[in-house]
């Protein structure tokens, strides 16, 4: 639900979780990154920092430089004065990253969880399981069948949280339990309905269901895409996964070794949110990739 | 006039940090960094005449053992580690002068856990991401993105430091030898996922320090949660366990409620997730967890917002001029 | 070159050809597409269809609604209402279509007219060879790498003329001389600037370098996407192909057999040209996929 009033909860003394509703929804998202977007432009003395998310936005503020009270009320106009939320288009560039699916990292992974941590089903055939799939193949014709939107970045460097654009390609999955110690940079992970590529080695408990050898994050900024920035992926944008086989693989792995490898990624497409929910009428819900 | 400092020993982690740490890059997963008790390393910086802002060292549970091979003036605020220049014991909250081959040897912390060392000029490290801040999980910052390691050089900038300045006792943080701390905290964000009863319950109980406690997060051991009807009825989306929520960014300070595990998220903590935070360390208190050690018990003590920034502005105040004799 | 004036060129009595230039410039795919949407919204009366080319637009009309002299002059204030081509944005389906890349049906297509007519190379060592590739695994590298535009739907139908959009994966290559008479059905073929997909098994010039299991129309709207349309893809649509093994390929095949192949497009993007260009503007020419 989109709460009729934004809420305004303290955060200590220098921070404010503004949260706009309770779900998991495109259009909440799209809400908190529009107002995030225009609050940053406003530039109000005193507001530090913003901190996006699912349905909230972290507020990050100087005591000294503006009261509680005063950034509250100056959100909150800026929210009311924002229109409807079916003219919001956005630049949406979007990202081709190819995946090995069930692949030797992440099994290797798993293999050492069971082996130190506690026995558990092998990740992709507890995600045939739980979500009703023919098989390893159904598992990456559903994952790599969507557009995914990013719809926050938080917990570690460079981790981006992607939810499926195409409803007929979610999917559900639990966390581990405990969580594992360690996972490969460059794991695709699914946990609840996110899914995420790890940005680098972290402890983890998302199912691992394939693996990339593209960077999403790269602190020394060796390649060009990290020109300017640290993180490949930035909410609003958008991510599709590419299935291939071991030796193209290996390729873009040589690629990104050797310093030379090209990220795919186009940047002319604006996303239309009145468009969007068009096109979610016309899907058969009852039909799967 | 640059100092250059051979680390001996690099103690147990010892970190070139800068105030208030690393902000601009939050959204991207950088937490803030910075030192943890920013009262003491902000006083140690004055004391040697830099910017209250300039890098420094954050000395934990055990310091380093650095020898100096150039002139400089220096200071030590925090806990006490029975610090020694060339064997003989120099005392804290004092700046002095270190002459070219002396050797500061620091020991295990006595009073408090965590030392800050200013050394005249700043520690000159490149900044990454706009700060000299550490940020070791991610490798960013400091000496090349982690503690120091035995045998490493530092440098300092070096600068007119003027030995003998010294914090008036009133001005310090009172840094007790006691097991015992009254933490301070403001309810909020998601107490309202918290019952009455359990509200009354945390501020009630006595709050365990664990070991496995860091710049990553403060462990708490306690008793149970009692969670709110909206803990339960909510959404599939948030997660199966009460303290489950909707992907959210977390306030540094946060009482971030794994499970029933309680975790203080500080300065290195992630910057986002999935679990509730019913209550939160204002900045003010953060010197106060900075200065604990393993196994303290901590009491939390409920104040307002305004309250909570009026400590902070007080503590402000106090990293000043004002406060040396 | 594109012209200062479009030029209007009678095509018999009921037809009217708009030109915006001679050459091959996407610019003129994009202001003939512009024109297109626009004379839809406005239902200019009198107006029967339209069809798109490279650089120019022919219009079918009703000589009894409307003169050709006053549709022209209709046609022009639709232009000027186009502004600038930078400002246009067109509404633009993106269709990932899975393909086979050098698979064995194109093989045996390339190496009957090999024996039978004029002994050839194989047509994707052939093009990678032209092109300064290293291979037929970087042909299809980045063959696959881009969104392919669609500039048209024409010549037999539903065959679409797709134009790379990457700068950095635009190929070009000789056609066949002569002509084969006949070629895979579902081949993909390149030639000249553009890329091809034969929806009939009829002769044809291009390169054959991969094949498709979807099919792009349907004359007896079988499949259920095909309700509404005879032709899968519009001109302004967007093409992504996504390289699939033999034994995902049987695996499509036999779904869209039974009716239930599920295809993947999505219909939420607008196509913003200014964004296009300086995306362009930013490429690094040397990054190669």
């Amino acid at each position: 639900m989109i709460y009729e009033e934004p809420k305004f909860l303290p955060g200590g003394d220098r921070f404010i979780e503004m949260e706009l509703g309770d779900e998991l929804n495109f259009d909440l998202n799209f809400l908190v990154h529009s107002l995030s977007a225009k609050v940053r432009e406003a530039e109000i003395p005193g507001l530090i920092e913003l901190l996006p998310n699912m349905a909230s936005i972290v507020l990050s503020y100087d005591p000294d430089g503006i009261s509680f009270g005063d950034l509250k009320r100056e959100i909150l106009s800026h929210y009311h004065a924002m229109g409807s939320l079916e003219d919001i288009e956005l630049l949406s560039p979007i990202y081709y990253i190819p995946v090995l699916y069930c692949d030797h990292v992440t099994r290797a992974c798993w293999e050492d969880y069971c082996a130190k941590i506690g026995d558990k089903e092998y990740d992709p055939d507890l995600m045939v399981r739980l979500n009703d799939l023919d098989g390893y193949a159904q598992l990456a014709r559903i994952h790599s069948g969507t557009e995914y939107w990013v719809s926050a970045l938080g917990f570690y460097p460079g981790l981006a949280s992607l939810i499926a654009l195409d409803p007929r390609c979610r999917m559900t999955a639990p966390k581990y339990n405990p969580p594992r110690t360690w996972t490969p940079k460059g794991t695709i992970g699914y946990g609840g309905s996110v899914t995420c590529v790890y940005p680098a080695n972290t402890p983890g408990g998302y199912q691992i269901i394939g693996h990339t050898p593209v960077p999403v994050c790269d602190i020394a900024q060796r390649l060009p895409a990290f020109k300017d920035d640290l993180a490949l992926l930035r909410p609003g944008d958008r991510v599709r996964f590419l299935p291939v086989e071991r030796a193209e693989y290996d390729y873009v792995e040589s690629r990104v070794e050797e310093g030379n490898y090209v990220h795919n990624v186009a940047r002319y497409a604006k996303f239309s949110i009145r468009e969007y929910h068009h096109w979610l009428e016309t899907l058969d819900m009852t039909e799967r990739f | 006039m640059t100092v250059a400092i051979a680390v001996e020993k690099a103690g147990l982690e010892t970190s070139v940090q800068d105030f208030p740490g690393r902000y601009g890059f939050w959204e991207q997963g950088f937490p803030p960094s910075g030192p943890f008790d920013m009262w003491s390393f902000r006083l140690a910086n004055i004391l040697v005449g830099n910017e209250p802002a300039a890098a420094g060292l954050e000395c934990q549970f055990m310091g380093p053992t650095l020898v100096f091979s150039d002139d400089c003036v220096i200071a030590l605020c925090g806990a006490a580690m029975n610090a020694t220049l060339d064997g003989a014991a120099i005392p804290m909250w004092e700046s002095l002068t270190v002459t070219a081959g002396q050797k500061l040897a620091c020991g295990f912390a006595t009073k408090g856990a965590r030392a800050y060392l200013a050394i005249s000029g700043g520690i000159d490290v490149p900044p990454v991401l706009g700060a000299r801040a550490t940020f070791h999980m991610a490798g960013v910052g400091g000496a090349d993105g982690h503690a120091l390691k035995d045998g490493q050089t530092l440098h300092a900038i070096g600068g007119e430091g003027v030995p003998g300045r010294r914090v008036k006792e009133a001005c310090r943080p009172t840094i007790a030898n006691g097991k015992e701390w009254q933490i301070e905290v403001v309810q909020g964000p998601n107490d309202d996922w918290i019952s009455a009863e359990g509200i009354e319950r945390f501020l009630a109980s006595e709050w365990k320090l664990q070991a496995r406690s860091n710049r990553t997060g403060y462990r708490l051991e306690g008793p149970d949660w009692l969670f709110a009807e909206k803990a339960s009825t909510k959404g599939p989306e948030h997660g199966e366990h009460p303290s489950n929520i909707l992907d959210h960014g977390y306030p540094v300070g946060s009482i971030n409620l794994c499970g029933q595990t309680p975790i203080i998220l500080v300065n290195d903590a992630p910057s986002a997730g999935g679990f509730i935070n019913p209550f939160t360390v204002p900045s003010a208190a953060f010197w106060k967890l900075a200065q604990s050690k393993p196994n303290d018990i901590y009491r939390f003590h409920r104040i307002s917002v305004e309250e909570a920034q009026e400590m902070r502005r007080a503590i402000d105040k106090l990293c000043s001029e004002k406060s040396i004799a | 070159m594109r012209f200062d004036e479009a030029k209007f060129l009678p095509g018999g009595d009921q037809f009217i050809l708009v030109q915006f230039g001679d050459d091959g410039s996407i610019d003129l795919n994009f202001l003939a597409l512009g024109l297109t949407a626009a004379l839809k919204h406005d239902q200019t009366r009198g107006v029967i269809d339209t069809n798109p080319s490279y650089n120019s637009l022919v219009v079918e009309y009703e000589s009894d609604d409307i003169s050709y002299a006053d549709l022209q002059v209709e046609l022009e204030r639709l232009i000027g209402g186009l502004g600038s081509v930078e400002e246009l944005e067109l509404e633009s389906r993106l269709a990932y279509l899975p393909v086979m890349y050098l698979d064995l049906w194109t093989r045996d297509c390339v190496a009957d007219y090999s024996e039978k007519i004029s002994p050839r190379e194989y047509d994707p060592d052939f093009v990678a060879r032209v092109n300064g590739l290293e291979d037929a695994k970087q042909l299809v590298r980045v063959h696959s790498g881009t969104e392919h535009w669609v500039v048209a739907v024409c010549s037999t139908p539903g065959l679409p003329l797709l134009r790379a959009l990457d700068p950095r994966c635009a190929i070009t290559s000789p056609k066949y001389n002569p002509p084969r008479t006949w070629t895979t059905l579902g081949a993909i073929g390149v030639g000249g600037l553009s890329t091809s997909i034969y929806t009939t098994p009829g002769p044809g010039g291009y390169n054959l370098i991969g094949r498709t299991p979807v099919p792009l129309w349907d004359p007896r709207q079988c499949h259920p996407i095909f309700k509404d349309r005879v032709v899968l893809l519009d001109a302004a649509d967007r093409v992504k192909f996504v390289p699939i093994d033999a034994e995902e390929f049987e695996y499509i095949e036999a779904r869209v057999a039974d009716g239930s192949y599920e295809f993947n497009i999505t219909a939420y993007q607008r196509f913003s040209v200014g964004a296009y260009k300086k995306w362009v503007a930013s490429l690094n020419a040397d990054g190669k996929f």
